[in-house]
């Protein structure tokens, strides 16, 4: 059975819930806390502060869909639940951002893997960002009852044959693979979570903790894009925020303004340093958008000997640390070796090519296996991330320069994927990459690989995962917010985001963003309601 | 092997190419085209409501494209898509109708920033002067020849300029993205579709009685 519709049957008993898009007069509201992005962040935030008794108002600038307009279907999908239309990008061009433009935030889009913040990673913060409190030890109870919340658990139902090939190349060579824990309930296996959950089995913000806050009493304004927090002297006195037209992209001539005790942002890591960086919100050390992470993407496809149908099943289930952490946790870029789904438009829209040879290349989509790795940036000082700005409409855009320490990371990533591929049996093997040709073989691939230039638009790149840009730390002098996503200047400021994180994860951020969401949002529940 | 426009009618002065060479500069050039591509009178306007064609679609209101563009996909689509693309005249007039609208409704929900970038290059290809020098298509879009835009997208694409990768990697994604992922095209990739169980079982799949 489908699981039930909590928002069409939330809707149909009166929660409250905007559309921004059918305001016909400017408005003013009052509460106490507003929550600015409804993503794995702000989802968490809103839910707990209104549990415990708080009044709140979620504010989105995407639009609510929920199960009915999940249809399976790329083309409407990437339009309407992506930033920009799935055609953000850094100021270059040369790394592809996708990002989640919704209710529920990327939240509503990802491919359901949920993995604990790394303790390698938890105790690089804590040395070197003074974060002693976020020790392993201290957040795991934080992590089982997120697990909880979310339905977390590792996939017990085998893997899809892409996901599988992954796990096979890792047996072959000796390389460490495990399952992925996903955040589902009821999953039907069908591998269309990257155009919404058709079935509300993902256990993201949408099915979870949005709803649970419009249980309490929160409200939701969606379609409408946060502009500015204004300061009255130390502190945010408002928020003002512009409607958008129901195609989600048509500024409309109305303004809405909401007071509040509390401000939490929780925009993602492009969002949030924008909004801050709009707001001129008090930043004495110029910390505002800096350090921005992507775990930058490479990959390869394979054509295997027998049909893979890597457009169905749980999209991502298996994966290898084999080379995350094993060079230590500040040594070489490390990366951690996953799969993504490939459906028609996703596939032809990242391997590169024209005409006769691109045609062939798609014709092969059946038979076509792919990895991916995400390189752990943030680690080393020839690693220090990217920086977000303005445009001159005051949108973001984020410049990320790709070090040559990256680069020789992402080699690395293109020769161990091409070996897994054909580990686990591919014939031929091509990178995603302008200058690849298909290699028949693993000798013929290393020696190509090894002299393959690894420069910007050649080697295509991408980036789920965005973080930083308003990183914590004890210190005031190098971080934005403190260890509890407190704003350092700014006593009524806290950001509930990924862009909170100092470096990169080291996996995929959700679980993250949901744990250390919940543990601040706690502790602000408790300051507020004493 | 990065012969970007080096066939001898086409070689740029090597003060052009270090000025591309910059992103910054690379990105002035361009709006200071866009600026004359619009006073010379390209169309940068878009084409608003086209009348359904002959061949059965339906009518379709462009947003962002100009009739310039429609013209340069028109001439780019067969070229992109190669031989996948059907003979037949008039289910190719169909698809690449069919496509070039998929492409204008997905720019729209790009917003304002990548439309603008868009915009600088699609004037690029319209404007005669720096379409034939930095595309090295010496005649206007509805006179090239499939071999022409074949040849201009192998420039761009081999270039070790990286704007022009760039360039590339915009014109053929959004036309391969738009085309392929076309529940008309799917079988083109073999892919059938999604489980029709699954649709089936699903309340939103099923039409209101």
């Amino acid at each position: 059975m489908a699981m039930t519709d909590l928002i069409a049957q939330g809707l149909a008993n009166g929660w409250q819930v905007t559309d921004a898009a059918s305001l016909t007069d400017n408005l003013t509201l009052e509460t106490d806390v507003v929550v600015i992005g409804t993503g794995a962040g702000g989802g968490t935030t809103a839910e707990i502060l209104a549990r415990a008794g708080l009044s709140v108002i979620m504010v989105e600038e995407g639009r609510l869909y929920h199960q009915k307009d999940f249809k399976m279907d790329e083309l409407t999908s990437y339009a309407t639940l992506y930033q920009e239309g799935l055609s953000r990008v850094t100021r270059d061009g040369a790394i592809a951002i996708l990002q989640g433009r919704c209710v529920g935030g990327s939240t509503t889009v990802n491919w359901t893997s949920s993995f604990d913040t790394p303790d390698p990673t938890l105790n690089y913060w804590a040395d070197h960002f003074g974060l002693e409190e976020l020790r392993p030890d201290n957040l795991r109870p934080w992590f089982a009852d997120r697990k909880q919340r979310h339905n977390i658990a590792p996939w017990a139902v085998p893997p899809n044959a892409n996901n599988d090939a992954l796990r096979r190349g890792c047996e072959q060579l000796g390389w460490s693979w495990h399952v992925i824990p996903r955040n589902v309930k009821g999953c039907w296996n069908l591998g269309y979570c990257g155009m919404g959950c058709p079935t509300n089995a993902k256990q993201g913000a949408l099915t979870t903790t949005v709803p649970g806050a419009l249980e309490h009493k929160a409200q939701l304004i969606h379609s409408l894009r946060a502009d500015r927090l204004v300061m009255d002297q130390d502190r945010i006195s408002h928020l003002e925020a512009t409607p958008l037209q129901t195609d989600s992209v048509t500024p409309m001539p109305l303004k809405v303004q909401i007071r509040a005790r509390h401000f939490v942002v929780a925009a993602s890591a492009l969002g949030s340093p924008a909004l801050l960086l709009r707001s001129d919100i008090p930043d004495p050390h110029g910390r505002i958008g800096k350090r921005t992470f992507l775990h930058p993407v490479n990959a390869t496809v394979g054509e295997m000997p027998d049909k893979v149908d890597p457009f169905y099943g749980a999209p991502q289930s298996i994966y290898s640390d084999e080379f995350n952490f094993s060079q230590g946790v500040d040594g070489p870029a490390g990366f951690k070796l996953e799969v993504p789904p490939l459906h028609p438009a996703m596939a032809s829209g990242v391997l590169p090519g024209h005409g006769e040879a691109m045609g062939q290349d798609v014709a092969k989509l059946p038979w076509m296996q792919s990895m991916l790795a995400l390189i752990r940036d943030g680690f080393h000082p020839d690693s220090q991330g990217g920086e977000v700005s303005l445009r001159d409409d005051g949108s973001p855009v984020l410049d990320y320069p790709v070090t040559d320490y990256l680069w020789r990371g992402l080699r690395d990533a293109y020769l161990r994927m091409a070996e897994a591929q054909f580990a686990a049996g591919a014939k031929q093997v091509r990178l995603v990459h302008l200058d690849s040709p298909w290699y028949s073989n693993w000798r013929e691939a290393e020696a190509a690989i090894r002299d393959l230039p690894m420069a910007l638009h050649r080697a295509r790149l991408f980036t789920a995962h965005q973080m930083g840009g308003c990183g914590m730390g004890a210190d005031p002098q190098d971080s934005v917010v403190d260890g509890f996503g407190q704003h350092h200047q700014v006593t009524n400021l806290s950001v509930h985001d990924a862009s909170i994180f100092p470096t990169s994860i080291g996996a995929n951020p959700q679980l993250s963003v949901y744990t250390l969401s919940a543990r601040n949002s706690s502790r602000l529940a408790s300051k507020l309601t004493r | 092997m990065h012969n970007d426009l080096s066939t001898p009618e086409t070689v740029p002065d090597p003060g052009r190419r270090s000025f591309l060479k910059t992103g910054l500069g690379g990105a002035l050039f361009l709006g200071s085209v866009s600026l004359t591509a619009g006073i010379s009178g390209c169309a940068t306007t878009p084409a608003g409501l086209q009348a359904a064609a002959p061949d059965g679609s339906g009518d379709y209101t462009f947003r962002f494209l100009s009739t310039d563009d429609i013209v340069m996909f028109e001439a780019l689509l067969p070229a992109i898509l190669g031989p996948t693309l059907t003979e037949a005249p008039e289910q190719r007039r169909h698809d690449i109708r069919a496509t070039i609208e998929t492409i204008d409704a997905g720019i729209f929900q790009f917003g304002a920033p990548n439309q603008k970038e868009l915009r600088k290059l699609f004037d690029l290809l319209n404007f005669g002067l720096t379409r034939a020098t930095l595309a090295g298509v010496w005649s206007s879009w509805k006179n090239v020849s499939t071999a022409d835009a074949t040849a201009f997208l192998d420039r761009w694409k081999n270039s070790s300029i990286g704007l022009f990768n760039q360039g590339y990697i915009a014109l053929t994604k959004i036309s391969n993205v738009s085309y392929y992922g076309q529940p008309e095209q799917w079988a083109r990739s073999g892919y059938p579709g999604p489980p029709e169980w699954a649709a089936s079982a699903l309340p939103q799949f099923q039409t209101p009685s």
